[in-house]
């Protein structure tokens, strides 16, 4: 479904992403890990175009979606499901508003977005929140109803950047539990970046682990952990194994 | 970047950039023009509507309302149907518009117009109002009737009339202003008005200078007319008043104590500087000590080679008819004494004249009894004379008497025995006594007779009518006079005098008083002041003279028209100054959101640049054209005018605005990269960001209310 050949970004004297490349098959759940800093996040962002990388092709069926226009990049995505770090939601829009709003800007009937929007709350568990306010949630609230908003529009692929990493680790847990049970019913095809080991080795079909803008290790969870070859793999058992 | 404005924005935009100038154009055009009928009204009110009215009259307060019972007495019997009213009083000043009919209105009554209002009580002073017409203010007298008559030649002009040193022009219509003026303006260039003013204090001939200068200007500027048209202008008061000061500083001069100082041949004595001596009953002045408040200060006025004159400016010296001589030490600023200069000598001349006058009342007394006694003593020789005379008289009967008995004792003959006993008893002695005594007598008789009685009481006569003189003149009333005199000189000390002399040099140091002008009329071309100074300060000899050139006079708008002028520009500056407030508030408010999206649009995934690429930054220029756009469009639109501003300043100033607000956009309207990060990522346009994350959450602004009507959330 995704195909990243040799993509390069760098920032000033820094280079985020150094000649990755990564497949991800349909349906697969591909979790991105590594230190901090190592160009997760930037290369999750090149995949939907929120960061333009410098060189380097994406294909999503085929198609190298930096080579398209304004509008089909809007088109694409719109079929791509993206869950910020910072849960990124609409300060002046109710929470229904939120998840229904790019529904309704993309053409969708207003009866209809919002029906999919109480849907994709309820999937969330967040039936009874519609008409509050984002400041009026806690943070796990907060990028639940960011979760349901990228779930609204059904998308193909979906995108998350570090979605507990802002969070009381005490919150932690609910968005966990509503991650896995999104990829556990949901053929999506999912690219997760985290720092959740556990989280990773229940959930991922595929980890992938970077370090200085390079893909280091990748492969079955129960394989990267247990038989890492790559420093940052070892360093991830020694963890697990704490 | 750009193509941020591509998919649908740039409607808006242009929207947005139209309605912002329409709005900014009403804004500003409507706030100047509703702040200019505000004091277009309250002008209306002040001075009456336009034509109106024709003469304002300054009345004293505290007799308006004996001048408002004259004033409508004049209406009614002088001026049936005119229009009287009372206007604001200002500064104690009562004012009441006067507007003639139109029947009234003619040369005649226009020239005589004051004189009509000359009785009424209180009256100040007037201003004549009447529209349309040209003021044309200090018109010269010389050329005053030549002038106004050729201005009624100037077609859509009434007539003209003066008004205290002012040609007043009334035009038929409004609207024929300009024209007329233009043409008055080119009357006027036709004449120069030279003026030579001589420093004060120096007496010229005007008319015998006035005509040396007039032909050392045909001789070396021929091909002008010139005249001579001076015109005795002393009584303004200012020259007046420093006349005086200089009449009253003249005075004090003389009035002070003369000092004169013989200086030591190494004593260079300059203007100004001070000189100590040692006071009545002071300690003696010592070299290198400190100045006392005892110490007698004097300021040297004058220096003559090794002499000097000077004034008493601290300290006094003792009353006294002789001259005080000390010896004079330099004194420094700091107040030390220095070297001894010479011989300083100071005459009371106060004291002097207060002793004279002293003296002269003991005269004026003394010769009142003198003369008293004169005349007493007059008559009693007037008597003594008589006495003699009588006593002369009576001598020379006895000479006769005696004569005949001398006679009549020679003879004998014819004489009784009686007779004869007698002559024989006396004959021996009386004899010779007889003959002794007439000789004896005869003698004095003769030099007695010789006497001249008649002069001396005509010398007596003479001398009691001039002491007759004497008593008729009424000496009392010269002695009050002179104690009057004595009383009423000032009771002024030395150093009060000094300093009231310094005081009035320093108030008249930096005044022009003018002395003596001479004022000449140059027709059929025109000089050059400079050369002419140059010229007539060379030719009369005189490097003090200044030259000045002028206008026989300046045209004026009405004081109406005035007003009327100053409130337009009033207007057209407000409009100005807000068309700048404007444009510097929307972009802020509106344009700063769209600056700041942009600058994060272009900055997500893109290197740092130098900041000298960063001035090329097409933000900022975008900023710097919409800020000239903005501004110089809704300046031209509304009619501003700043003074000194063209449109092409006005637009620069619009570009500076819009780069500043550009560079500061994020100050005034940060964007929420969170949430336009989250539109992007859901598939928005940059139209849909713009209007339904950018705007709603931006400052309230025109960008902010028009987009209301197209947000969905």
């Amino acid at each position: 479904m995704l195909e990243i050949n040799s993509i390069r970004k760098s920032y000033a004297k820094t280079t985020a992403l150094d000649n990755v490349s990564l497949k991800v098959n349909q349906g697969e759940t591909v979790v991105i890990m590594g230190p901090s800093g190592c160009g997760k996040s930037t290369l999750i962002r090149c995949i939907n175009r929120l960061t333009e990388p410098d060189s380097g092709e994406i294909l999503v069926h085929g198609q190298n979606i930096l080579e398209l226009s304004d509008s089909e990049l809007m088109e694409f995505r719109r079929r791509v499901g993206f869950v910020f770090q910072q849960f990124h939601l609409i300060g002046r829009l109710t929470v229904l508003e939120n998840v229904m709003f790019h529904l309704v800007l993309a053409g969708a009937d207003r009866s209809w977005a919002e029906k999919r929007a109480a849907e994709a709350l309820e999937k969330v568990g967040l039936s009874g929140v519609h008409s509050r306010k984002p400041e009026e949630l806690s943070g796990g609230q907060q990028q639940r109803v960011a979760i349901a908003r990228a779930l609204a529009a059904g998308p193909e692929l979906m995108l998350w950047d570090e979605p507990t990493a802002s969070l009381d680790p005490i919150l932690v847990w609910e968005v966990l539990e509503v991650m896995e049970e999104l990829v556990r019913t949901s053929s999506t095809t999912m690219i997760i970046v985290t720092h959740e080991v556990s989280f990773a080795l229940r959930v991922a079909d595929r980890i992938v682990l970077m370090d200085h803008g390079r893909i280091v290790e990748e492969g079955h969870p129960t394989s990267v952990f247990a038989d890492p070859i790559s420093e940052i793999g070892i360093k991830y058992k020694k963890l697990l194994a704490s | 970047m750009f193509s941020f404005f591509r998919d649908g924005f740039y409607k808006d935009f242009v929207v947005l950039l139209i309605l912002t100038i329409l709005l900014g154009t009403v804004f500003s055009a409507g706030i100047a023009w509703a702040l200019d009928a505000y004091f277009g009204d309250t002008l209306n009110e002040m001075i009456g509507e336009y034509g109106q009215y024709d003469i304002i009259l300054h009345i004293q307060e505290d007799a308006k309302e004996a001048a408002f019972r004259e004033l409508e007495r004049i209406q009614e019997q002088q001026f049936p149907g005119a229009r009287l009213s009372e206007t604001i009083s200002l500064a104690g000043q009562a004012n009441f518009f006067f507007g003639l009919p139109e029947e009234f209105r003619t040369k005649e009554t226009m020239t005589n117009l004051a004189s009509y209002f000359a009785a009424v009580p209180g009256l100040t002073g007037h201003t004549i109002i009447s529209d349309p017409s040209l003021l044309i203010r200090n018109v010269h007298g010389s050329v005053a009737d030549v002038l106004a008559e050729k201005i009624e030649q100037i077609p859509g002009v009434r007539f003209t009339f003066p008004d205290v040193g002012n040609i007043i022009v009334l035009l038929e219509e409004p609207s024929l202003s300009r024209t007329v003026e233009a043409q008055v303006n080119q009357l006027i260039d036709e004449y120069q008005l030279v003026e030579l003013r001589f420093p004060m204090g120096f007496e010229v001939d005007t008319q015998q200078v006035g005509a040396q200068a007039i032909q050392v200007l045909k001789e070396t500027l021929p091909g002008r007319k010139y005249s001579n048209v001076t015109a005795a202008q002393y009584g303004e008061d200012l020259n007046a008043f420093l006349k005086t000061l200089v009449e009253m500083r003249d005075f004090l001069m003389s009035y002070a104590s003369k000092v004169r100082i013989t200086a030591d041949p190494e004593a260079h004595l300059i203007i100004g500087e001070q000189i100590a001596i040692q006071a009545d009953g002071a300690a003696p002045l010592k070299e290198g000590g400190l100045l006392t408040d005892e110490n007698v200060v004097i300021e040297i006025t004058a220096v003559s080679g090794g002499t000097a004159e000077g004034m008493i400016i601290r300290g006094e010296i003792a009353p006294s008819m002789e001259s005080l001589k000390q010896t004079g030490y330099r004194v420094f600023s700091d107040g030390q004494i220095a070297r001894p200069i010479g011989e300083v000598e100071v005459e009371n001349e106060r004291y002097r004249l207060a002793y004279a006058i002293d003296e002269s009342l003991r005269l004026l007394e003394e010769l009142e009894v003198l003369s008293v006694q004169a005349a007493d003593a007059v008559d009693n020789a007037d008597a003594v004379l008589n006495t003699f005379q009588e006593a002369l008289l009576q001598l020379e009967v006895l000479q006769v008497q005696m004569r005949q008995l001398n006679e009549g004792i020679a003879g004998g003959g014819s004489a009784s025995s009686e007779q004869l006993l007698m002559s024989l008893l006396i004959n021996g002695l009386f004899q010779s006594l007889a003959q002794a005594a007439m000789q004896a007598g005869e003698n004095s008789l003769d030099s007695l007779e010789n006497l001249d009685v008649a002069a001396m009481r005509a010398s007596l006569e003479q001398i009691s009518s001039q002491i007759a003189n004497v008593q008729s003149i009424d000496v009392q009333a010269i002695i009050r006079q002179i104690q009057y005199v004595r009383d009423t000189l000032p009771m002024l000390g030395d150093e009060e005098i000094g300093r009231s002399i310094r005081l009035i040099n320093t108030y008249i140091a930096g005044q022009v008083i003018p002395g003596e002008r001479i004022q000449i009329l140059v027709e059929e071309g025109s000089v050059d002041e400079g050369q002419v100074e140059k010229l007539l300060r060379e030719h009369l000899d005189n490097p003090y003279l200044n030259i000045y050139s002028t206008s026989v006079g300046v045209i004026n708008p009405d004081a109406r028209s005035e007003i009327i002028r100053l409130l337009t520009e009033v207007r057209a500056i407000i409009a100005g100054l807000l068309a700048v407030v404007f444009t510097s508030a929307i972009m802020i408010l509106d344009h700063s959101t769209l600056f700041s999206t942009l600058k994060y649009l272009k900055r997500a995934g893109k290197e740092k640049v130098s900041r000298w690429k960063r001035l090329l930054d097409p933000v900022y220029i975008l900023g710097g054209i919409l800020g000239a756009v903005i501004l110089g469009a809704v300046y031209s639109l509304s009619g501003a005018q700043i003074p000194y501003m063209s449109l092409s300043s006005i637009t620069l100033i619009g570009l500076i605005i819009g780069i500043l607000v550009a560079c500061f956009a994020e100050r005034f309207s940060p964007v929420n990269a969170k949430e336009v990060m989250a539109g992007q990522a859901l598939g928005l346009s940059n139209v849909q960001i713009m209007r339904e994350i950018v705007i709603p959450s931006s400052r309230p602004g025109l960008m902010n209310f028009l987009n209301r009507w197209k947000q969905q959330f």
